[in-house]
């Protein structure tokens, strides 16, 4: 009895809940989500796990027995000495023998096969990111010291994506001809030596270098979000220094590490960028033996889906699975309601200890180092669009303006350009529609499967984008075989839809962050007055959260600008649709021979622009300073 | 203009039950008040008449139409939220003429009817404003005009008054009161000021942990409280503890203290209570019903020796020791009191309360 009358007065009141706004605001959050993300993922798995038909590990096993994939005994030579000898002319004619040394870090180790190359890579870059990210927010977020405000805006100039172009640069710089060796080598005289990073190690140096940041904002978030009261209290009984840090702040910060930790897993994870640049620098290496290099590869080199590799589907699967599992463990942190819990901060004084003399000192010579390197890239790149410094040695000899002029001469550059603008530019009418459902539903609505809304409109943040275009690829490369939406004909469409879907947790999150700022009693005023739902979404809730659509929209569309992973696999298919960051790349992997990577350099000054001109807008619109990159 | 009836109304929210079976019946044109302490359940309870949240039990009729499952926006409440909630992205005449555009009204009927109740606001010549360049008071007027313009069936306050400072919320209350008359709407205040309450109201209910303790005129919950809740919680008040010794015609009864050395003679609030000699009892004595001369009513006399005195302004408040009972008076200013000399007053047999220990 109780029971039948317990699921009547469920019916019931979900049959109040699901008004028209609500099921439509559901229905599209739901089909979206479900055709552009669960299904292409669940037709990898079909790939990965059916055999002739039928349920099998076959793919599997045939993983574990290839030697690129696993390899054993691994091989860890991680500094390979080199001596050759050249014929040097001397001023009088004789020639002599001269030696050449060289110091290769990372040519033929360490290697443990693809797969576990990226779990080494992705691990280590996290700890050093977390690393160097803790110690730059705790610095940032608790000390006031001379040239502070300088180095808030160096700490997160590395988040400005040059994908590509930034590991060129690196590679050229610590390249054999490079400055690093022309420093210690040539100006110094420090070693004999010429110094070459390559291989992981290299990889690894280029991952923390651009992921560092993120780490930062997110601590940075939390020890602002930190109630200096907490703190007090516990130097009020006694604790202080590092004791005070572990027992008290650490664990206060939890959430930001955490989450600012397993982004950086996540996305050192599926980078393409890396790989491909320092394939670039150095060509073909132990730089580019990682699972998704190696989808990206399998995939690049074939024509028909026939031709792709089971193993392809079974690294994807890997992938995913690792990323999934580190998703689920912080899934508390990164769903909508604790991000708008973080993103009301600055509610009180700050704890923040003026600098002495020693304590500045300090402070310069850990961040100092830190934003100088880490800016370099960026620097790089600027360098390498404005000179001839892809061609010209150690240093650029003349200024140029060719290369940003291609961005509106080269017709195929310019047509990448309105490619990458016209995908995003979609892109953001999706994301709108889908995020501002998603985030309404989450903060308003009382519905069973709220939480999985929730988590739907997260999870794009913990796919790598590989899995996303494979998926496509699979998916709509079968069922919608010679139609508009088959990605070996027509990948621009679908290029929309990927970035729709990976971009989409940027602007749900503010969304829902203006939702929870937005008092409900506004939207309850309407209702009382007599506008139904639909009316009072789109008179009242729509004008009163307009600011945070606009900035969370302003930050997937620069995302979506320099989205890599789909962009590079969808584009492949047919290049005269490919977007900014696919011909980026074809030109990076082919400037090792032509010195065009100037052109890609400009294109990512482009990019960088945009980046700067929509996060100082969406700050600006959102009144707020710190979490951009809020994820 | 409608009757509101709840029928037996629970709301729970997780475990916390917000609203206990609650039955009510709110006449037509009736200022009816929802009186409690914070988290007594009467916002829910308005909130649920407005439509804004469902109940888990019980159904809520509008003049006999049942209306549980209606949704806010076919209810035809008039309702002013505590924070007033104005859309800051409109104009005062925007915010006011928002109900009327909904229901689809003439322009020409709606700048009408808008700028009518501006008038009968005396807000003229505000309506291009924001409400961020409004005042409380303003704001408040606002939100009040917005509701009434829309001509509901019932007008739902919730503590509108809150936000606002003691003058203003004085000079407000009489407003909104001549207001309520002049219109005959239908209205449900909720506060958890007794004194508001009793100046506004036709009649209160008062509330607590969700459920009503008792519904009536001011004067019979100040004079006849049913229960200790209300009667404590409708002004200040001492109690003394004791047994009753003696059972009076007239639902009066003696009552002797519990160490026996006062003897207070009293009434029984409600015919309903029964009492029996020899049973614990409370008797309740509010400071302004006692006087330093005897009245010509029958009263109490409490002697005793002042320990502390303030004075308030209207009058002075003393607490006078007997025993180690201390027993709360408002004393006339011009009478004069000290402090540690005795004092005695009295208090009428028909403003003592009693009640049976078991009850309330």
């Amino acid at each position: 009895m109780k029971l039948a009358k317990n699921f009547n007065e469920g019916i019931r009141r979900l049959r109040r809940e699901l008004d028209r706004l609500t099921v439509t605001q559901l229905v599209i959050t739901i089909m979206v989500i479900t055709i552009f993300l669960i299904l292409p993922i669940f037709s990898i798995l079909y790939k990965a796990f059916i055999y002739h038909g039928s349920p099998s590990l076959i793919y599997f096993r045939e993983l574990l027995d290839n030697p690129l994939m696993f390899k054993y005994p691994p091989s860890l030579d991680i500094a390979v000495f080199v001596e050759r000898y050249k014929f040097k002319v001397l001023s009088n004619g004789t020639r002599v023998l001269i030696p050449l040394k060289t110091l290769y870090i990372g040519g033929r180790g360490p290697d443990f096969g693809y797969v576990f190359n990226s779990l080494f890579v992705s691990s280590v870059v996290t700890l050093t990111a977390s690393v160097l990210g803790l110690i730059a927010a705790f610095i940032m977020a608790r000390y006031d010291f001379p040239g502070k405000g300088i180095f808030r805006v160096l700490l997160i100039i590395p988040l400005l994506a040059t994908p590509f172009v930034n590991a060129y640069v690196i590679g050229k710089v610590l390249g054999p001809g490079g400055l690093l060796n022309f420093v210690l080598r040539d100006l110094l005289h420090l070693t004999d030596y010429t110094v070459v990073i390559v291989g992981l190690p290299a990889v690894i140096l280029v991952q923390t270098l651009s992921y560092f940041p993120i780490v930062y904002l997110n601590v940075l978030a939390s020890l602002i979000n930190v109630d200096p009261t907490m703190e007090e209290q516990a130097e009020n009984v006694g604790a202080h220094g590092l004791r005070l840090f572990r027992t008290i702040t650490l664990p206060l910060i939890k959430p930001g590490l955490a989450s600012g930790a397993t982004l950086v897993f996540i996305f050192s994870l599926e980078d393409l960028g890396a790989p491909i640049g320092l394939s670039g620098a150095f060509g073909d290496g132990l730089h580019n033996r990682l699972m998704s290099f190696y989808v990206y590869d399998e995939f690049k080199k074939a024509l028909t889906l026939e031709q792709v590799h089971a193993s392809a589907y079974v690294i994807s699967v890997i992938m995913l699975l690792i990323a999934s599992i580190a998703f689920l463990s912080i899934k508390k942190y990164v769903s909508l309601r604790q991000y708008a819990m973080l993103s009301k901060g600055g509610r009180w004084r700050f704890r923040i200890r003026k600098l002495g003399i020693k304590g500045t000192l300090l402070a310069y010579c850990f961040l100092a180092p830190l934003v100088m390197v880490a800016a370099l890239p960026q620097i790089g790149v600027l360098v390498l669009s404005l000179t001839d410094w892809a061609t010209s040695g150690v240093f650029p000899t003349k200024l140029t303006v060719e290369w940003l002029s291609s961005l509106v001469t080269k017709a195929d550059v310019t047509s990448a350009i309105k490619n990458s603008l016209t995908y995003s530019s979609l892109a953001i009418l999706i994301i709108i529609t889908v995020g501002t459902s998603a985030a309404y539903i989450a903060a308003r609505r009382d519905i069973p499967g709220r939480d999985l809304i929730d988590l739907l409109v997260t999870i794009p943040i913990a796919i790598p984008g590989i899995i996303v275009a494979v998926g496509y690829l699979v998916l709509f490369g079968t069922v919608f075989s010679n139609s508009l939406m088959d990605p070996f004909i027509n990948p621009g469409l679908l290029l929309i839809f990927s970035y729709s879907v990976r971009r989409l947790p940027f602007t749900t999150r503010t969304v829902f962050a203006g939702l929870q700022q937005t008092h409900v009693s506004l939207e309850e005023a309407a209702l009382n007055l007599g506008a139904s739902r639909a009316r009072t979404f789109f008179t009242i809730t729509i004008p009163l959260i307009a600011a945070n659509i606009i900035g969370g929209a302003l930050l997937s569309f620069v995302y979506a600008m320099s989205e890599v992973s789909t962009s590079l696999i969808l584009g492949s298919r047919n290049p005269a649709q490919g977007p900014i960051t696919f011909l980026m790349s074809q030109v990076i992997y082919a400037s090792a021979a032509v010195g065009t990577v100037s052109i890609a350099a400009a294109l990512g000054v482009l990019l960088m622009g945009l980046q700067v001109t929509a996060i100082t807008l969406s700050n600006y619109i959102l009144k707020q300073r710190v979490a951009f990159l809020g994820v | 203009m409608v009757g509101v009836k709840l029928v037996n109304v629970t709301k729970k929210f997780k475990d916390v039950v917000a609203v206990d079976h609650v039955t009510l019946e709110i006449k037509h044109g009736e200022f009816f008040t929802l009186l409690g302490p914070s988290g007594c359940g009467k916002t829910t309870t308005l909130r649920l008449i407005a439509g804004l949240e469902y109940p888990d039990e019980g159904r809520i009729y509008f003049d006999g139409q049942d209306v549980t499952d209606l949704p806010p926006y076919k209810r035809n409440t008039g309702m002013v939220f505590q924070n007033y909630a104005l859309w800051p992205h409109m104009t005062v005449f925007d915010n006011i003429a928002y109900g009327l555009k909904v229901r689809r009204l003439p322009k020409d009927e709606i700048r009408k009817k808008v700028y009518e109740v501006l008038d009968l606001i005396k807000l003229k010549g505000l309506e291009r404003r924001y409400p961020t360049q409004l005042s409380g008071g303003q704001q408040q007027r606002v939100a009040l005009a917005r509701a009434l313009v829309i001509e509901p069936q019932v007008l739902l306050l919730d503590e509108p008054l809150s936000n606002l400072d003691a003058k203003l919320r004085i000079e407000m209350r009489e407003e909104i009161k001549r207001l309520q008359r002049r219109l005959g709407i239908t209205t449900i205040y909720v506060t958890h000021d007794q004194e508001e309450a009793m100046v506004i109201s036709d009649r209160i209910a008062v509330m607590n942990r969700g459920r009503i303790m008792q519904v009536g005129t001011p004067r019979e919950l100040y004079k006849r409280p049913r229960n200790l809740f209300v009667a404590t919680f409708l002004g200040r008040c001492t109690l003394i503890k004791g047994k009753i010794s003696k059972v009076l015609p007239n639902s009066y009864v003696t009552l002797v203290s519990e160490e026996g050395d006062l003897k207070l003679v009293g009434i029984i609030p409600s015919e309903e209570l029964e009492v029996k000699e020899g049973e614990e009892a409370v008797a309740i004595m509010r400071p302004q019903d006692f006087s330093p001369e005897e009245p010509s009513k029958p009263s109490n006399v409490i002697e005793g020796i002042v320990d502390w005195l303030s004075f308030v302004g209207p009058y002075v408040e003393i607490r006078v020791n007997r025993n180690g009972k201390r027993i709360l008076i408002n004393v006339p200013t011009d009478f004069e009191v000290e402090v540690n000399k005795r004092f005695k007053a009295f208090i009428p047999y028909d403003a003592t309360i009693i009640f049976p220990s078991t009850y309330g």
